[in-house]
């Protein structure tokens, strides 16, 4: 016990102070996933030479963004205690709702990308509330609408225009615009970035912010934490939840406007199974399958080691058709060392 | 004047009687005990009184003004402030998030860290509690200090009136001592109590008044000048279990056991718990 | 004009208004497009209305059977034939969806088949209640084992040393063969073609068919780590598109040569971006199922002589792409 009737104030400083800044950032959720993230690095920078280029670490950033910006909602959501199964197709959904408003209607696509952002954010909120609503388990409420938008991505870009995929819209004017704010390239020093990066790491920032500085963070964590307790304590905990799925849904919507901005065109039975890439990603970036726990900057890192992998195995030239378990067995690695690492930090303390 | 004063509330929920002509009434620095065992209707009392539910009958006042709360809101802002069994924290939280949460100090979009911090471990300092580290999580503290820090929480954000459930129910007999002192620090400090236990030996050294409760109604109101410890701990014992004790012997039939039985019913008679009285 | 497209000029009208004119697109959309009405044949279907099933073994949302669906569309309506469809990537929910389109005791079952062993019991099911099977695209090796009277396909084998010996007349180094879908036969057998055909070092990559973005990037990484790669050879017309941008991105001068087609891909080769592309042409794959089960249940007709029809491959390049490219833009090729 370390509450004392009579212990003088001073102590207590003292005893603060013997906590060193080792100790204090081994607490951080993303520790273990820091340590996986280096170890997998240095594996891939001895073993495969072209992964040591400045250009094929721009690839795997990029495609880490793909899965990193959901990712962050993700992981938001997870802390707040919930799951979304419907994220890896809801990213699809914004994408062909976007092309084939803009262009059936023959309408500048910014028209086609706002009406898609309102879709989304609805689906978000469709999520959120009939999960307060009905109290049934979120993962039952997002695999259902994960079925239901699987099922309409196909059945209404088929209805709508003719084929399973939507036209071509690069021609229709705005396109242009959209395109250097959701997927233009730039360089820097020779090499290709995608802007996808960029936007990645504002996000990460703009949430590591939300969590650790503002009291909506403070809900969050409460509300996965805790959520009886919240309420008790005045937290508007349905408001938080429904909020949170908007924000996964919104960050779903952003990625599908990347997609669309850089194939033009959108196939619509894309998407199912990356929304276990987001969970994945947070899962090995420390926040707790079960709520109250994590980290956006953590979430960020699970993704680069996802993305890392899977381009790394690439780049190393390792047998194709041993690609699945590798990186099934990487993610182990990763995740059993993120573990190890962080019962280390524990008992430290 | 009373802070709280009940007077012939009772509740009802459809046809079912969950309680019926309490009496209560805690004033400042005073500490009110409600004991009873479980399903005495404590819990509907504590819900009534904090704004959960509202009484059917009788009169509720605060201040000597007549009340309806619509919601434990409500009530909060009349300063009566509730810490429930299960302290209403959040366990993998840091001590200062979860002593601000819901209340939090905003300073631009953002909010107070700093001050958070800081203004959290001096209230406990000033309830006698010197933590090493506001950062902990809450959970890593002794359940008596989690208590505290759900206490201090409701004395800093204005309580007049604190509504305990139970808080020693799960704490052995050192954590149990320190949530008791602490009790009576609240006291000291000018606030009403309103400690709810099951066990005597805790509730009479801390209250002031004692209300005993048996299936919704009122064993019995007592200042504490008119009870003693023993009495009071016969009566809880007499209440719940001294009857239903003589009536198992009674059924196991025997000469010892039916001798027993005999002896179990003349004390609760002496004690003046007729057996059967209870409707 | 018909009154559909008058209805929705109307309704685009309304909708240029409410953006106040400023958002309307001065070019492309649908709005743009011709009113291209690709009726279907006159074939006149005599006698009652067939009822037939279609049952294959499409992933979802795929463009390539979208093709032969607007082929078994055509047919159907020149026909007088009507048709259900269902499709599921999963063998043995495939035999699932083939037993439940039996139960419904159709005139005709169309299948196609990639994997015999796990939906062979189903067909049979159909061959025994006396209903007439026909398959195409997938299952040429097996189409009379399992009860097929006839077959409209290419052979996959034979279509990829089509491939190959292309690639080998080119002089090609080596060849990166890229799989949307570990483990599916028709395409590892597409592979093992073009090796043969090729005779030189081809080299198999699985990449994630169902995320179009990581197909890209893992194809850039391949084209970094492997400079020796001179063609791509991809197995779907989408990943061709996908696999010309990781080229574009990853520096590479590697061709980009793929099987099957959409509309995109069309103009993709008329730019040149993609050489060229093996065509089975899925449009005659549905069509022809359609008409020759109609056929057979009106007239007693048969195709093939019991051996399958092979409707590939061809080769589309820049050579025919003019005469192609106005029917792949209508979805027909």
């Amino acid at each position: 016990m370390t509450a004392t009737l009579t212990a003088p104030p001073a102590r207590g400083d003292e005893r603060l102070a013997r906590q060193s800044a080792f100790s204090r950032l081994a607490g951080r959720p993303e520790i273990g996933a820091l340590v996986g993230a280096v170890v997998i690095f240095i594996l891939f920078f001895v073993v495969a030479p072209p992964f040591r280029e400045a250009p094929s670490i721009a690839t795997v950033l990029y495609q880490s963004s793909l899965y990193g910006i959901p990712a962050v909602g993700v992981a938001l959501l997870m802390i707040g205690g919930e799951f979304d199964l419907s994220a890896g197709v809801a990213v699809i959904s914004s994408s062909l709702v976007a092309s084939m408003t803009a262009y059936q209607l023959s309408v500048n696509v910014w028209v086609g990308v706002l009406v898609s952002l309102v879709v989304a954010l609805a689906i978000g909120l469709l999520n959120g509330y009939l999960l307060v609503r009905t109290k049934l388990p979120s993962f039952l409420v997002t695999l259902a609408t994960f079925f239901m938008l699987t099922g309409l991505n196909l059945a209404l870009t088929k209805l709508i225009s003719g084929g399973v995929a939507t036209k071509d819209i690069s021609d229709i004017d705005g396109f242009a615009s959209a395109q250097a704010i959701f997927a233009q390239s730039f360089d820097v020093g020779g090499v290709s970035l995608r802007i996808t990066l960029l936007w990645w790491i504002v996000f990460v920032a703009i949430a590591t912010w939300v969590l650790l500085k503002t009291h909506l963070g403070n809900w969050i964590f409460a509300v996965g934490g805790a959520d009886a307790s919240a309420r008790a304590v005045g937290v508007p905990v349905k408001k938080v939840k429904i909020g949170l799925f908007m924000t996964v849904s919104f960050l779903c919507w952003f990625t599908g406007m990347h997609i669309l901005f850089s194939f033009n065109t959108v196939q619509s039975g894309q998407g199912p199974g990356n929304e276990f890439l987001y969970i994945i990603a947070a899962v090995v970036g420390g926040c707790l399958l079960t709520g109250g726990y994590g980290s956006a900057v953590g979430a960020a890192i699970g993704a680069f080691i996802f993305g890392m992998t899977e381009q790394g195995i690439v780049l190393a030239g390792w047998e194709a058709d041993w690609f699945k378990f590798f990186l099934g067995a990487m993610l182990l690695g990763a995740t059993l060392l993120n573990v190890y690492v962080r019962r280390r930090a524990e008992t430290r303390k | 004047m009373s802070l709280v004063q009940l007077t012939g509330v009772g509740k009802n929920y459809g046809n079912i009687t969950a309680l019926s002509g309490i009496d209560l009434e805690v004033g400042e620095s005073e500490v009110t005990c409600v004991l009873g065992d479980n399903g005495a209707g404590k819990s509907t009392l504590i819900k009534i009184i904090a704004g959960l539910h509202q009484h059917s009958s009788g009169t509720y006042e605060v201040n000597g003004r007549e009340v309806h709360f619509n919601s434990p809101r409500e009530a909060l802002d009349e300063g009566i402030a509730t810490v429930y069994q299960d302290l209403a924290v959040v366990p993998l939280m840091p001590v200062w998030r979860n002593f601000f949460l819901g209340q939090e100090k905003r300073k631009g979009l953002g909010m107070d860290s700093a001050f958070m911090r800081k203004t959290a471990k001096q209230e406990l300092l000033d309830m006698g509690i010197d933590l090493r580290d506001v950062e902990q999580p809450i959970g890593t503290l002794s359940g008596g200090e989690r208590q505290c820090v759900a206490i201090s929480r409701a004395v800093y954000f204005g309580a007049k009136v604190l509504i305990l459930d139970e808080p020693t129910a799960a704490l052995g007999v050192k954590q149990s001592g320190v949530v008791l002192r602490y009790i009576l620090q609240a006291r000291e400090r000018g606030l009403g109590v309103i400690f709810i236990t099951h066990n005597p030996h805790h509730a009479f050294p801390v209250g002031d008044r004692f209300l005993l409760l048996k299936r919704g109604r009122s064993l019995g109101y007592y200042r504490k000048d008119e009870i003693s410890r023993d009495e009071l701990t016969a009566l809880m014992a007499g209440g719940a279990e001294l009857e239903e004790l003589s009536h198992e012997l009674d059924r196991g039939g025997g000469g010892v056991a039916a001798a027993a039985a005999k002896m179990l019913e003349q004390e609760s008679k002496e004690l003046g718990i007729t057996p059967g009285s209870t409707p | 004009m018909s009154r559909r497209v008058r209805r929705s000029l109307a309704l685009v009208t309304a909708a240029c208004l409410a953006f106040a004119g400023a958002a309307c697109s001065s070019q492309g959309g649908a709005q743009e497009e011709a009113d291209t009405n690709s009726g279907g044949g006159t074939n006149s279907g005599a006698g009652p209305q067939l009822k037939m099933a279609m049952v294959t073994h499409a992933p979802a949302g795929d463009t390539f059977f979208d093709i032969i669906r607007k082929g078994a569309d055509a047919a159907a309506a020149a026909n007088n034939v009507e048709y259900t469809y269902s499709n599921d990537g999963d063998p043995t929910r495939q035999a699932v969806l083939i037993e439940n389109a039996v139960n419904a005791k159709p005139d005709a079952l169309l299948v196609s088949v990639p994997a015999p062993e796990a939906v062979k019991g189903a067909v049979q099911k159909a061959v025994a209640a006396g209903i007439p099977v026909v398959g195409f695209n997938a299952g040429r090796e097996t189409f009379k084992d399992w009860g097929a009277m006839m077959y409209f396909g290419q052979d996959e084998t034979i279509a990829g040393r089509a491939a190959g010996e292309r690639l080998k007349g080119e002089g090609a180094g080596k060849v990166l063969c890229v799989i949307q879908a570990q483990g599916q036969s028709q395409l590892e057998a597409r592979c093992n073609g073009v090796r043969e055909g090729f005779g030189g070092q081809v080299e198999n990559i699985n990449v994630t068919g169902t995320d179009l973005t990581s197909v890209r990037s893992t194809l850039e990484s391949k084209l970094r780590q492997d400079p020796a790669i001179t063609h791509v050879m991809t197995l779907g017309a989408p990943f061709a598109l996908t696999a010309a941008q990781a080229k574009q991105t990853a520096g590479s001068k590697a061709t980009i040569v793929t099987f099957d087609t959409n509309a995109e891909l069309v103009g993709k080769i008329e730019s040149g971006e993609i050489a060229w592309a093996v065509d089975q042409q899925p449009y005659l794959q549905g069509y022809m199922s359609v008409t020759a089960a109609a056929f057979y249940l009106r007239n007693g007709n048969t195709l093939g002589g019991g051996q399958e029809v092979l409707t590939g491959p061809s080769f589309i390049d820049k050579s025919n792409i003019a005469n192609v490219s106005k029917y792949a833009k209508a979805g027909t090729r």
